[in-house]
């Protein structure tokens, strides 16, 4: 099984071929380990830099030539809080965590019934899915807003939830799937012999085996849910603000308030972040949606 | 003395007391909100306003409403974007989330072609809700019939008479140094352009590098003699319009409603801007209405034409280091042109969802917002502000320090107007705006902008009025 | 099917990982999950919702796409009239000009950029486990932060990347990168190659990482030398999971709006306006429902079918999914 570990699979990895490998200079290693920090450091600076605006004092900012060091201030994090961005952030968190427990729930069923069944028009079914998941999100932002309006689901908690099943549900479903192929089917079908019902068989044994599967997928129907921004921000309004729908709300009468977006942009980074770091090994498989296994 | 002759002075005596007892009553059933608003009271209405530093004064003004007539009132402040897009939102779609919606000038013939606001005749006309003090002859014209009479119908009243002024750098104008070789240069006094040629010769002046001194100092960046918005969507357009081509003898469209945009005036007009970038810094295409207040506010440019109520939020303590070194004056004119003079503004107001429910209530508030007492107020809570009364500019507020300012915002509100009744007025600056910038940076000749504009108008309408 | 023993029920052979034990039939419903419709039940929920969510929306949006709508309120019925306008709107042809220049600066780069990064990755590297995930922080944020952090870095005048490198090597007349029409697309591009560059990077990685060790020892002994290692052998294996990649990532970077939106909403003029852009526009602020409903049915169809094209070819042909 490949992992993303570093030494000790690298070199199990081509033990006898290259022979050299083990016996190459660590120069070697050293070359390619400072050019991975190198690349990573040049890719995350951009994030640093906003990182730095959030405590950046606003003659600062705009100061040219580039100040580089400055005494850090909290008044952006004041403005943010006293303008009521908690709520913001008490949005995306509940929109996060419903819309991504509807989608568990009634998500993995589905996808274990696509990995183990034969199930009529299969293929076409799963191609619908895959439909919704592909559709540009205006598309479907147009209608949905227009049908909102009419049912009065403008604007509400219940709205958006829906609204956000349209990727994270389909998405769910198709890299679930891949996770129950994954299985081994012999345990269900041991069981079965045992005089399991399937279902039982479903929820004692197939679903502990598939916890990994269902939170690092989950986890990243959670990350899509905070992350989005076009049907926050049109289906949204008064009522339902999530955070990205607040960086646009902070281009003001005053002028646009660059310390403040920097404060929400990182705030809005770190769930991802924690999720990074504890599902790099599953990430690459959900965003790929199977097609490469974990 | 007999009985009889005792009653005539006792009669008469009668008459005075009744009559005076009359009138006192009278007095005491004089139009008022409280009582106006009886039938109404406990309602609740929805107002959707723009937020700017004038309508964040007026929001801590309407619990006092709220108060005085036990009308719930949810006053909400959106930014520029926001208010159009969710108040024409909801006003098209039926939906009346919003009683009242804040619509600037150019949103009005969109607004009224699709049957979306409410006419204010019938409450004008109802004695119970109508305050007879309202003194509708009081109000800035034309900027409030402009913006509110449509086929002699009433929809609206101006709230926010937002207006464009002419601002400079006081501190570089009169330093010595600079007036001494201005004259040298140009051949007269170094003072706040009063006309375009002037306009151009301070810009030109002042343009310099990096390095080069300005007033007495040494320039650490290069700094700019003239800044303007450039976006491609935001009020640009507008400015070139009501700035530049109207004191051309130019505009968008002819006195038939027909677009009329490659004309020799509209053409002269854009060869004025295109000169007046050369002196612009090189971000100015990406600068809103917003950022230029901002920009002039960090010091890298000696002009500017910019909305005033913007301008209040910089030239301020505390909001920029250079507060208090700020001028003002009208829009500069074009010296050559005999006709009206104009100047850039958006008359804009707050207009009845006709999907409200509670249009009566609705109203008696609109009233209320452009009352004597509540303008009153409003100006001093602000410590000023854009008037929509004549009589405010009466106000102590609105002189001392900042006369210069507000003689400026009197200049340009004495020819404000709103903008003509235009269903596809989105559409036209969404195709003009980009010509209108390219002609700016250099990239699209005057000749050529006008002619592509004018392709670009006729393509969307023929009769562009309402 | 007999109504005798459920658990020894008919085998269907099915594949490595299809039950090859299926319950005979339901037996006096004592258990439901034995009847034939229980897979069915099992999928009902999801395919209810997302007919409510995807299915009903669409037909909507085609009934709305055949009406002409007058600011919000629908009208008669008129056929065809709102696609033929869309049609013949070059604003629409220009949004699709510019999707098509923007994906092929983008998805290009971003897969031959996340390649080689996949190749260094696969090398002897200490702390892979650290970067790795620190690396891929750009993949993972809001596209609209995205957008916000490249509007610091370029903003004019006063950005990061504005004053101390375009500016100080003169590279644009002007600081703007995104106030120039020529410059905004190819910018754009840029920072999209810089949000998704990881993703590939990680997916290539993780696809490398697959792949059995037995050719490269091999290889190895045979005295191959990295060059024709890669070409040979890994270029080769790693095809399928290329491919599926490349297209996924083509698709996603036709529907770009969040970015976009931040950074330029569509201007300066039209340069930067995809489609998703002009769909936006055309709806909330030019109103013509009709017309950004036939658009949008127009898109959608469009997608179905690529994604279509594109399933099948991957699973029969690259053996993915």
């Amino acid at each position: 099984m490949p992992s993303e570990d570093t030494l000790p699979a690298d070199s199990a990895a081509a033990p006898a071929a290259a022979g050299a490998a083990m016996h190459r200079p660590p120069a070697i290693a050293i070359g390619w380990t400072l050019l991975t920090i190198a690349l990573t450091a040049f890719l995350l600076l951009p994030v640093l830099w906003l990182a730095a605006m959030a405590f950046k004092p606003d003659d600062v900012m705009f100061a040219r030539p580039t100040q580089w060091t400055f005494l850090p201030t909290l008044d952006h994090f004041d403005y943010v809080i006293s303008s009521g961005f908690l709520g913001h952030l008490f949005t995306s968190v509940v929109l996060g965590l419903v819309s991504t427990i509807l989608v568990v729930l009634i998500g993995t069923p589905a996808a274990y019934a696509f990995a183990r069944f034969e199930l009529r028009g299969r293929e076409d079914l799963f191609l619908f899915i895959l439909g919704t998941r592909m559709a540009p999100p205006i598309c479907l932002v147009i209608p949905l807003y227009l049908i909102f309006i009419r049912i009065d689901l403008l604007d509400t908690f219940l709205g958006l939830t829906l609204a956000y099943m349209t990727f994270n549900l389909s998405f769910y479903i198709w890299v679930l799937r891949s996770f129950c192929r994954d299985l081994p089917v012999q345990l269900e079908e041991a069981a079965m012999v045992e005089g399991w019902s399937r279902f039982q068989v479903f929820v004692r044994v197939v679903l502990p085996l598939l916890r990994p599967g269902i939170v690092s997928t989950a986890t990243l129907c959670f990350i899509f849910s905070w992350n989005e921004f076009l049907f926050a921000f049109m289906l949204g309004g008064q009522a339902v603000k999530t955070l990205p729908v607040a960086i646009p709300l902070l281009i003001t009468a005053q002028g646009v308030r660059w310390g403040e977006m920097a404060v929400v942009g990182m705030v809005a980074l770190l769930p991802v972040l924690l999720a990074v770091f504890f599902l790099q090994k599953h990430i690459v498989r959900g965003l790929t949606m199977g097609a490469v296994k974990g | 003395m007999n009985p009889q002759t005792f009653r005539a002075p006792t009669r008469a005596a009668l008459a005075v007391v009744a009559m005076m007892l009359i009138s006192a009553t009278g007095h005491a059933q004089s139009w008022n909100y409280k009582e106006a608003a009886k039938p109404f009271a406990g309602t609740k209405i929805r107002v959707l306003d723009e937020i700017t530093p004038l309508q964040e004064t007026m929001k801590t003004l309407v619990p006092e409403f709220v108060a005085l007539t036990g009308i719930q009132v949810e006053y909400e402040l959106l930014n520029h974007f926001e208010v159009i897009n969710k108040g024409q939102a909801d006003m098209l779609s039926r939906r009346g989330y919003y009683d009242a919606v804040m619509l600037h000038g150019f949103q009005m013939g969109q607004m009224l072609a699709a049957n979306a606001i409410e006419p204010l005749d019938s409450f004008m006309k109802d004695k119970a809700l109508m305050n007879p003090a309202l003194d509708l002859g009081d109000m800035i014209e034309p900027a409030n019939k402009s913006f509110g009479v449509f086929k002699g119908q009433t929809y609206g009243f101006v709230n926010w008479n937002y207006n464009m002024v002419y601002w400079a750098r006081q501190d570089l104008l009169s330093h010595p140094a600079e007036k001494t070789a201005f004259k040298a240069k140009y051949g007269y006094e170094l003072a706040p352009a009063k006309t375009f040629k002037e306009f151009l010769d301070i810009g030109e002046f002042f343009t310099r590098k990096s390095g080069q001194m300005l007033a007495g100092q040494p320039l650490k960046t290069d700094f700019y003699g003239i800044l303007h918005e450039g976006i491609t969507g935001g009020a640009t357009l507008v400015s070139v319009w009501e700035n530049l081509m109207k004191n051309f003898g130019g505009g968008l469209f002819d006195a038939k409603g027909a677009p009329a945009f490659d004309t020799p005036e509209n053409v002269a007009a854009l060869t004025m801007w295109a000169k007046m970038w050369q002196y612009s810094p090189p971000g100015q295409a990406e600068y809103s209405l917003v950022d230029v207040p901002t920009v002039m506010g960090n010091g890298i440019a000696a002009q500017a034409i910019a909305y005033s109520d913007f301008v209040l939020g910089v030239d301020k303590p505390g909001g920029s280091p250079l507060a208090g070194k700020f001028t003002y004056s009208g829009i500069p004119v074009n010296a050559d042109f005999k006709g009206p003079r104009s100047a850039g503004s958006e008359p804009s107001g707050i207009v009845i969802n006709k999907a409200s429910k509670q249009k009566a209530a609705t109203f008696l508030f609109m009233q209320w917002m452009i009352d004597k007492d509540t303008q009153t107020k409003l100006i001093n809570a602000g410590k000023g502000g854009v008037p929509i009364r004549t009589s405010s500019f009466a106000m102590p507020v609105l002189g001392g320090a900042n006369a210069a300012f507000y003689t400026a915002m009197k200049s340009t509100l004495a020819v404000a107007e709103s903008k003509p009744k235009v269903p596809k007025i989105f559409e036209i600056y969404d195709a003009l705006g980009p010509i209108v910038q390219q002609v700016g940076q250099g990239k699209l000749s005057p000749a050529e902008g006008a002619k592509q504009g004018q392709a670009k108008m006729t393509a969307i309408c023929k009769a562009c009025l309402l | 099917m007999t109504g005798a023993a459920v658990r020894a029920g008919q085998p269907t052979g099915g594949g490595a990982d299809r039950l090859a034990i299926v319950p005979a039939g339901l037996p006096s419903g004592r258990r439901w999950s034995d009847s034939a419709f229980y897979p069915y039940a099992l999928v009902l929920p999801a395919l209810v919702v997302l007919v409510l969510v995807s299915l009903v929306p669409f037909c909507y949006a085609v009934w709305l796409s055949v009406h002409s709508v007058e600011f919000g309120q629908v009208g008669d019925f008129n056929g065809w009239d709102n696609f033929a306008k869309v049609l013949a709107n070059d604003r629409f042809w220009n949004s699709l000009r510019v999707a098509a220049i923007f994906m092929l600066i983008a998805v290009p780069l971003e897969f031959v950029l996340g390649l080689a990064g996949a190749l260094v990755l696969n090398q002897r590297v200490w702390g892979r486990s650290l970067w790795l995930p620190l690396l891929f922080i750009p993949s993972m944020m809001a596209p609209i932060v995205v957008g916000l952090l490249w509007k610091i870095m370029l903003a004019g005048s006063w950005g990061l990347l504005s004053v101390n490198v375009i500016e100080r090597f003169g590279w644009l007349d002007g600081t703007s990168v995104f106030a120039s029409s020529d410059h905004a697309l190819i910018a754009l591009a840029l920072v999209d190659v810089w949000q998704w560059t990881p993703f590939m990077m990680l997916a290539f990685f993780a696809g490398r990482q697959a792949l059995p060790e037995s050719p490269y020892r091999a290889a190895a002994v045979d005295g191959a030398n990295g060059f024709q290692t890669f070409f040979h052998l890994t270029l080769p294996l790693m095809t399928p999971l290329l491919v599926v990649i490349g297209m996924l990532r083509f698709i996603d970077a036709f529907k770009i709006f969040d970015s976009i939106f931040i950074l330029t909403a569509g201007g300066p003029g039209v340069s930067t306006e995809s489609p998703s852009v002009l769909a936006y526009k055309m709806t909330f602020e030019q109103w013509r429902i009709g017309e950004s409903a036939a658009l949008a049915v127009m898109v959608w169809v469009a997608f179905f079918v690529l994604c279509s094209v594109f399933y099948h070819l991957a699973r029969k042909r690259l053996n993915a999914f």
